[in-house]
């Protein structure tokens, strides 16, 4: 039985320790947008931030706590001067590494008036807490994908939403899984 | 002795991020064949641009570059990420990397410890000159430039036009 139960964990930790990278196609993007952004806050630079942010000052202090067990930020934003600047093999590549039961979808948009998609994606961990955001925003000018790697509760998304070059999210604590078509 | 070992230590980070801009700076020189620009006074300059320098900034250390698009290969936006990937690394850490077709410019911001302090490294290369300044900033100062590279942008231009 124990044996079973350990075989059974070494199948499993896999799956739950799936690690996201971003696609080496997104970087192609650049050549090719108009406008692009990369920004790599790694766990270095973090804990850099946290040693260097003083707790004394309230806006310092707020960040250092923003960013206390994060362990990095990677935000890849391109602007494309038509439609169809990009694939959506582009995003797919995005897409399929986000698989339960690590990942779950907490939110999905899709507009059909304006062709934008939003997905949120959560990663949960094995005791139950958030291990990681990825978010994917696809417009038809306009394509934005954020990954944000550690521990995460979900006020602290909201604070993170709308800085470094990630999208506005006005996610609530009660997370819902829903399609929109307009 | 204990002081020895201090200022040895502070003589070394020196050091290193004295040779982080130098390395950068000649790596672009032998890469697109050229030289820097002779600045006069470029020794004083700093205690000119306290104005222009935003808050949370001190000391700075710059390099132009002129007539780059001499060079066939410049201004090619991969070409170029792939020769900034090269010499980054070190003590230096790429934070932000920016692309402007409309504006034909492409910004790279680095930043590393230094002692006390964090260090930022702004490269912005234009229709065809360059850019590379060095400067002691806050975190909160580097975070900003993090969140908004416009404002290195327009940092890097007013040291220039001083």
């Amino acid at each position: 039985m124990r044996i079973a139960t350990i075989m059974l964990a070494a199948c499993v930790a896999p799956l739950w320790a799936q690690e996201f990278k971003l696609p080496a196609n997104l970087d192609r993007l650049s050549a090719k947008a108009e406008n692009s952004v990369e920004v790599t806050l790694d766990g270095s630079l973090l804990r850099l931030a946290s040693r260097f942010l003083s707790d004394q000052d309230h806006d310092q202090a707020k960040a250092k706590k923003l960013m206390a067990g994060l362990e990095a930020i990677y935000v890849r934003s391109f602007e494309f001067a038509g439609d169809g600047g990009y694939d959506m093999a582009d995003v797919d590549a995005v897409r399929a590494q986000l698989r339960a039961p690590a990942w779950s979808r907490i939110v999905g948009v899709k507009s059909k008036r304006c062709g934008k998609d939003a997905d949120v994606y959560l990663k949960t961990t094995e005791n139950g807490q958030i291990g990681g955001i990825v978010v994917i925003s696809a417009e038809p000018r306009q394509l934005t994908v954020v990954n944000i790697a550690g521990t995460l509760d979900p006020g602290k998304v909201v604070d993170l939403s709308g800085r470094f070059h990630i999208p506005e999210l006005a996610l609530s604590s009660q997370y819902t899984e829903r399609t929109e078509s307009k | 002795m204990r002081l020895r070992l201090l200022s040895l230590l502070l003589a070394a980070t020196s050091a290193t991020y004295a040779g982080e801009f130098d390395r950068i700076v000649h790596a672009i020189e032998a890469h697109y064949g050229t030289t820097r620009t002779h600045i006069p006074l470029m020794g004083v300059a700093d205690s000119f641009v306290k104005v222009a320098r935003p808050a949370g900034t001190s000391g700075f250390t710059l390099a132009v570059f002129e007539n780059l698009d001499s060079s066939p290969s410049y201004g090619q936006r991969a070409e170029l990420d792939q020769f900034m990937r090269g010499v980054s690394g070190g003590a230096l850490h790429s934070l932000v990397r920016v692309h402007s077709r409309a504006n034909n410019e492409s910004t790279y911001i680095f930043a590393g410890e230094a002692g006390r302090s964090t260090r930022m490294l702004i490269a912005t290369f234009q229709r065809n000159e360059a850019t590379v300044i060095e400067v002691k900033v806050s975190m909160e100062t580097l975070l900003k430039m993090v969140e908004s590279p416009e404002r290195a942008r327009k940092f890097s231009g007013s040291v220039t036009d001083h």
